[in-house]
């Protein structure tokens, strides 16, 4: 995608937004919609991790769960404004993971997921037991200021500017994804993915970008956490639990990666599926599971990989892989 | 004291009791091909790995442009000049062409890798298939990109082990002359692994031939295919 038509679709999302909360008077359906794209970024930051360095994590709560507690302890400390805690939350773990991620980004497949499972685990059983410090299984509510970035709490936390600051967080890191990936980075984080040992013999130390995604898709999955716990207003240990990334997980794979906005995409469908489903039938999950069988099975791709193929025959032209060789091109040298 | 590029000295490899090679020596000067034959399990790919740093010297030592680079891992001394292709082919499966082409152009510390990248694809007759994903190649045009990625950015030593394998006849041969002509516009010295005897016969300034880990020949092509030992060993008499 070009720069100019990168920002064109970054503002018209943008717009979307912005009408959307003018449009939807219904509190309850803002708040599902806020919801939606809150676990729309965290599926961003867990798809960032599976597209670039086709690792899957099983730990990504970790960084959803953990930036709420961050922020909401340093607020209860009194140590720091509200603002540098969300920016100390956000930084703060895209270094940790970072430095882990030097560690646990050389372990391939299973035993990665393994590890990240591990951490996550380790991290929630913290939670779970120093009271003292994180209200333990009772989870602790977050002190918001009467302002935050100039806007008054009476502002901030109605329905429709909640939707907007989500809405507008998950188009900008998309955004700021898709601008990233184009570069230098996204082609160094591909051939690292895609054959590390020849990466290596072009040049390429391929330790580094490894743990470079991971730390970037931590800081994208910590801004959810953050997004959650202004909209919630607490935090718990449950957000810190294996099963929340698992949900992540299922959005990305239902969602696919060959687009950036996949995983968003599995969110809104998890969720559609959740709060349709879940009205009618008691175990929506297991539904939904057959549905995710039924995506791997017929739709390796994802959802968006499968819309991207109709879109491609609707407008009479192949997919991309088949588009690329023009008619009569030689396959042999000569 | 000819100006060598590459220099190899007493390079071995040892794997427990088992001399995969062992006291190999052989230069390289600039523009020079090389080509390495030998039965299979002779040590030639060995010998490649030693020089490019996948595999840890038992004992020798390698220098590239006067510089020894024993010590350096394989990213070090990439940066350094020293290139390669891999028996199977090895490329970057989900990448456009462009892309990972210019990529490894860029990662040499090329002026102008979009410029460098094109030049060579257009060399290799892969620029019409520029934006299309990797695997979508065929085998013969995937096997051409190999050799791209390894001949972007100049470097000054191209180790390709073998190259043509798996190509018919016509793309072989097709592939042996691009490569000449290719390595000698470009000044790159080639050390060249390959069972097609056509090839390294036709495109070699010099032939070096490994049995069980060692150099029992080396020289001019024709020296080396009168040499009764090298028929012996491995041309037979069909040479």
């Amino acid at each position: 995608m070009t720069l100019p038509r990168l920002f064109l679709c970054t503002a018209a999302a943008l717009a979307v937004g912005v009408l959307a909360a003018s449009f939807i008077g219904s509190g309850t359906v803002l708040s599902l919609l806020t919801q939606a794209t809150i676990y729309a970024v965290f599926a961003l930051g867990v798809g960032l991790l599976l597209r670039q360095n086709g690792m899957v994590s099983f730990g990504h709560a970790l960084f959803f769960g953990s930036s709420g507690y961050t922020v909401a302890i340093l607020l209860q400390m009194q140590a720091v404004s509200a603002e540098l805690a969300i920016v100390l939350a956000v930084l703060g773990l895209g270094a940790l993971a970072f430095v882990v991620g030097l560690v646990i980004v050389r372990v391939p497949g299973v035993a990665f997921g393994m590890l990240t499972l591990a951490l996550g685990q380790m991290v929630f059983l913290t939670a779970s037991r120093v009271r003292g410090l994180t209200g333990g299984a009772d989870g602790m509510s977050i002190e918001w200021p009467s302002v935050l970035f100039g806007l008054p709490a009476s502002v901030l936390f109605k329905p429709a500017t909640l939707w907007i600051v989500s809405w507008s967080a998950l188009v900008l890191l998309t955004a700021g994804l898709a601008w990233l990936l184009r570069g230098r980075f996204g082609s160094i984080t591909e051939a690292v993915r895609d054959n590390e040992e020849r990466a290596r013999f072009i040049g390429i130390r391929t330790l580094v970008p490894r743990a470079a995604v991971y730390a970037l898709s931590a800081s994208i999955t910590a801004v959810a956490g953050v997004l959650a716990a202004l909209n919630t207003g607490f935090i718990s240990p449950e957000s810190l639990h294996w099963s929340l990334s698992g949900v992540a997980l299922m959005m990305v794979v239902v969602g696919g990666t060959r687009v950036l906005w996949g995983p968003a995409l599995g969110a809104g469908v998890y969720f559609l599926a959740k709060d349709v489903l879940g009205d009618h039938a008691q175990h929506w999950m297991a539904i939904f599971g057959i549905a995710l069988i039924v995506v791997i099975v017929f739709a390796p791709e994802g959802l968006s990989g499968l819309l991207r193929r109709l879109a491609c025959r609707v407008l009479r032209r192949a997919p991309a892989p088949a588009a690329v060789r023009p008619a009569g091109a030689p396959r042999v040298a000569h | 004291m000819p100006d060598y590029v590459l220099q190899a000295e007493d390079v071995a490899i040892h794997y427990g009791g088992v001399k995969a090679v062992d006291g190999v020596a052989m230069t390289l000067t600039r523009g020079q091909i090389r080509g390495l034959i030998g039965p299979n399990g002779a040590g030639k790919s060995t010998v490649i790995d030693a020089i490019t740093g996948r595999r840890r010297l038992t004992r020798g030592r390698v220098q590239l442009g006067g510089e020894d680079v024993s010590a350096l891992n394989v990213v070090e001394r990439r940066r350094r000049g020293l290139s390669r292709s891999f028996q199977r082919t090895s490329i970057f499966a989900r990448m456009a062409v462009r892309r990972q082409v210019e990529l490894a152009s860029w990662k040499m510390g090329t002026a102008d890798p979009a410029a460098d990248a094109e030049d060579v694809l257009r060399e290799l007759s892969l620029h019409t298939l520029s934006e299309a994903t990797a695997q979508d190649l065929g085998y013969g045009e995937q096997r051409r990109l190999d050799l791209a990625i390894a001949l972007v950015g100049k470097p000054k030593v191209l180790l390709l082990d073998e190259p043509m394998a798996g190509l018919s006849v016509k793309e072989s041969l097709d592939l042996a002359q691009h490569l000449k002509a290719l390595t000698s516009r470009r000044g790159v010295s080639v050390l060249l692994v390959e069972h097609d005897m056509d090839v390294v016969f036709g495109i070699s300034d010099e032939v070096t031939v490994f049995e069980l880990g060692r150099v029992i020949a080396s020289g001019a092509p024709a020296a080396v295919r009168a040499n009764p030992r090298v028929r012996e060993a491995y041309l037979g008499s069909a040479a």
